[in-house]
């Protein structure tokens, strides 16, 4: 309906209200890292100095390599290891189906620190010296259930007769599955590999308590730093904001663009 | 019967598109109106400027001789039949009957009475518990129009609300729904794109295109004598040719002058010629005005759909004789059968 | 054909052992004697008992009282925007939805860190109440600071699950509802609302689980001593180093937030037979 015009300025003063709510923090994180002083209060001008340092110090590249070759390995694997999971469980019995799925669910509905002191705790038992690899570990465990979950609705909506049709014109099972199925379901499977991938980038609880030896990744970091409160992290985060905004722009205007395009050729 | 309802000068466009050009209509109390026309027509916006769900940018619509247009739909005396029926799906058949008296804060005992006579009137006694959403497409139509019609309004608004129904219940709804507005007796709006439909169940027909009516009248009248091509080939098949009309009572097409009922037009006016297929008779060869030859006939249940073909045309004749396939034949209709009509823009 | 069901064979074996094993380490530590030797444990229910002390029972109330004001404040907020999101023009809802949803992918602990320097002492936010002529407010360390980077961190989550409900509501049934005299605050409390009410549940899920269990926006904006029960556990684990009481206040967490959610469920799915509706289906 067509509202009053006090109506439309009431909404306008209330989503400008929330939007500066959501930026206001990332603004100021973003302004303070070119602050001159160690302040992260009153400004005394600019400077690049805690960019400089962000590079100089070894731990804080340290970090950054750890987390995304950490985030990149982990999604790898969760990819694989969850499609075919999923494959799987989408043409088993339904008790089977069931069981998978709620145990599936278990990582998903737990609060994380629970989730993280259960493999804190397996480490542990098994002796394993805690540092990179349980982390990696760690990260593929935690992100596998949610690729599962993301590919398991395009397999629900695939024609049970296609594999079969491959089958019938003389695909091995396998190559069923590489040539037929697995295209059919590639968007969740994307999909699926993008939500691990943030998972993994973005985790911070697991990493806490199944790392050690001085293996940390950025979210660590800032945790153990903020006691010393630094604008070296501020630069980091800034970095860090800047990449996932244009990243974001990219994947959100890339369809636009690519109709404009598609458009300017029709003509 | 008294005028009830007035559209004057209805404009209304979306973004660029002009989708009503300037409407004038009127509807009278206790009518079975159907607006009727191809989608994108334009009748479905009207009714939605009706009930008070968009407005349009020029022009009055009058309730009574009161302009309403700035009326909110939830205070104009006419309810809505929609579409998908948007039974609302929180709630079950009782409570969905319900809700307009509910709101008007009206006596639980009095709401119970009407919800019940409701029931009765379409056939749904015994399924006020029910969650609307296990209902089949038929019950729902019933409960979306007891909904409407328990709020005793003076005017049923209803948008093609037997499109998601299959042929079968279509056609036992229309009948119902004859009836029932016959038992109410209250103005009834509705909006199709089904000529059939309109045909078995108005009083009035209002024939739409691209945003203008074509014609308004009964249904024989529409049928019978439409007024130009459009409203011709939209209701029903029909045989449309161009012609000169020489003078009173003759008409010349396919080279050949014939006699006809037809008067008042300029002499030697061009002119579009209906002849419907079921008014043409199949002759002998000498015996007929027209010669041809038998291309196909099909058989449609109660007659044979038969294609002739002469020199000029094709004709499409149904009749319900055996024909013989490529057999030259005659073909036959009376002066009064031939449907003179004005060339669309020039009247 | 049926060959494939195989595949899920090897992801059985990882999720028991990566998955189940967990969970059940976490209980049999819950349930038995410290002395890390696990051949030597003894069971017990010592650790549940020492949990009933006031000072631990005060704890679980505390985050409780925090966590549930969070969820009621990122309902008022949250639901209004949604509404606003929902009934904007296409255009405008791609672009609110992506201008909610960016700040989810920062960093959590850089978005709560950065509320540190805005609620300091001679943070923006003083600096604003000064200016404006107000007395300086001690905000840092306090309960307002951590539910407030409770409500920043999880609105979110409120906003786009109520959102997605409202958005797929069928306009014909407000523009019926509408039709049948109701003005438009009888169309939202009687129609709207009800309908929208499985967003808002999935909504309490999506902001309750981990407000109860979060340990770092207390941290960062409760200072040392703000203590919740995530707090709690991170302690026994990493400064205290009492594993069997950790994962029993786990087991006392895990079951409180189960219980909660069933609870939650338990209503949406009442609320949702009544309707019959498919609102349920946001999980």
């Amino acid at each position: 309906m067509v509202g009053a015009k006090s109506h439309k300025v009431l909404i306008f003063v209330l989503m400008a209200l929330i939007l500066t709510f959501f930026y206001l923090p990332i603004l100021s994180l973003m302004v303070f890292s070119f602050n001159d002083s160690r302040s992260l209060t009153s400004w005394s001008g600019f400077s690049l100095q805690w960019y400089e340092a962000l590079f100089k110090n070894r731990e804080m590249m340290m970090a950054i390599t750890t987390t995304l070759s950490i985030a990149l390995m982990s999604t790898f694997v969760a990819t694989i290891l969850g499609t075919l999971a999923a494959i799987g469980v989408s043409k088993s019995k339904r008790l089977v189906k069931e069981i998978v799925l709620s145990v599936n669910n278990f990582p998903i509905l737990n609060p994380e620190i629970v989730t993280a002191i259960g493999l804190m705790l397996l480490y542990s038992s098994l002796n394993i010296q805690k540092g990179y690899m349980t982390m990696l570990l760690a990260h593929i465990i935690f992100s596998t259930p949610y690729v599962i979950l993301s590919v398991l609705p395009k397999l629900r909506r695939l024609d049970p007769d296609i594999a079969e049709a491959a089958l019938d014109l003389g695909a091995t099972p396998l190559e069923a599955l590489w040539k037929v199925i697995v295209p059919m379901i590639l968007p969740g499977i994307i999909s699926g590999a993008l939500i691990a991938f943030t998972m993994s980038f973005d985790d911070f609880v697991i990493s806490y308590f199944v790392s050690g030896n001085g293996v940390k990744n950025i979210s660590i970091l800032v945790y153990t730093m903020s006691k010393r409160i630094n604008p070296t992290i501020n630069a980091l985060s800034t970095i860090l904001v800047v990449i996932i905004t244009v990243v974001l722009l990219i994947v959100n205007l890339y369809p636009m663009l690519n109709k404009k395009k598609e458009l300017k050729e029709a003509e | 019967m008294r005028k009830l309802i007035e559209f004057k000068n209805i404009v209304k466009s979306f973004d660029d598109s002009l989708v009503l050009k300037g409407i004038n209509l009127s509807i009278h109390e206790n009518e079975f109106v159907t607006l009727l026309g191809p989608s994108g027509c334009g009748k479905t916006t009207l009714l939605r400027i009706l009930g008070g769900f968009i407005s349009q940018n020029e022009g009055h619509v009058y309730f009574d001789d009161i302009e309403i247009s700035n009326v909110p739909p939830y205070k104009r005396e006419i309810n809505t039949v929609f579409q998908r029926y948007a039974l609302f799906p929180h709630m079950n058949v009782h409570d969905n009957i319900a809700f307009g008296l509910h709101i008007k804060k009206q006596d639980k005992q009095m709401i119970e009475q009407k919800v019940k006579k409701m029931l009765k009137l379409v056939n749904l006694q015994g399924y006020e518990d029910r969650p609307v959403t296990l209902l089949s497409g038929g019950q729902q139509q019933r409960v979306a129009i007891a909904r409407a019609l328990v709020n005793e309004p003076m005017v049923l608004l209803l948008d093609e609300p037997l499109g998601a129904l299959d042929l079968k219940l279509r056609k036992e709804m229309q009948v119902e729904l004859k009836k029932i507005q016959q038992e109410v007796g209250i103005t009834f709006i509705y909006v199709t794109h089904d000529q059939e439909e309109a045909l078995t169940m108005s009083d009035t027909i209002v024939v739409m295109n691209n945003g203008e009516i074509q014609q308004i009248g009964s249904p024989t009248d529409i049928y019978n004598e439409p007024e130009n091509r459009f409203v011709a080939d939209f209701i029903g098949e029909s045989n449309i040719l161009e012609g000169v009309m020489l003078e009173d009572y003759k008409v010349k097409f396919d080279d050949q002058t014939f006699e006809c009922v037809d008067y008042g037009f300029e002499d030697n006016l061009e002119v579009d010629i209906v002849l419907r297929p079921e008014d043409i008779d199949i002759v002998p060869l000498d015996m007929g005005r027209i010669k041809g030859v038998i291309k196909s006939a099909i058989f449609k249940g109660v007659h044979f759909e038969v294609v002739v073909e002469t020199p000029y045309r094709e004709w499409i004749i149904h009749t319900t004789d055996k024909v013989e396939l490529d057999k030259e034949v005659g073909l036959h209709f009376f002066p009064e059968d031939i449907h003179i009509m004005y060339k669309m823009g020039t009247y | 054909m049926k060959g494939y069901a195989s595949l899920v064979k090897p992801y059985i074996l990882w999720m028991s052992l990566f998955i189940v094993v967990p969970m059940l380490l976490i209980v049999l530590y819950a349930f038995t004697t410290s002395g890390n030797e696990l051949i030597s444990f003894r069971f017990t229910l010592d650790n549940f008992f020492r949990f009933f002390d006031p000072v631990f029972i005060k704890v679980l109330l505390k985050s409780l009282e925090v966590a549930l004001i969070t969820t009621l404040l990122c309902i008022i907020i949250g639901y209004p925007i949604a509404y606003i999101i929902a009934n904007a023009s296409e255009k405008s809802q791609t672009l609110l939805i992506l201008l909610i949803t960016l700040p989810m992918w920062i960093n959590m602990l850089v978005r709560t860190y950065a509320w540190i320097s805005i609620l300091s002492d001679g943070g923006l936010l003083n600096s604003l109440l000064g200016f404006i002529g107000l007395p300086q407010m001690k905000l840092m360390y306090t309960d307002f600071a951590v539910m407030l980077g409770m409500v920043y961190n999880f609105l979110p989550f409120m906003i786009i699950s109520i959102y997605t409900v409202l958005a797929k509501l069928d306009k014909a049934l407000i523009h019926a509802s509408h039709d049948l005299g109701a003005n438009p605050l009888q169309t939202f409390l009687r129609v709207v609302l009800p309908l929208s009410l499985p967003g808002v549940i999935s909504g309490i899920t999506l902001v309750f689980l981990p407000a109860v269990s979060t340990f770092v926006i207390p941290k960062f904006l409760g200072g040392g001593q703000y203590m919740l029960i995530g707090n709690l556990i991170e302690n026994q684990f990493i400064t205290v180093g009492e594993w069997n009481f950790g994962s029993a206040i786990s087991l006392i967490m895990a079951f409180i937030i189960m219980a909660s959610m069933m609870m939650t469920r338990k209503m949406d799915r009442d609320a949702s037979e009544n309707t019959g509706s498919e609102g349920g289906k946001l999980w």
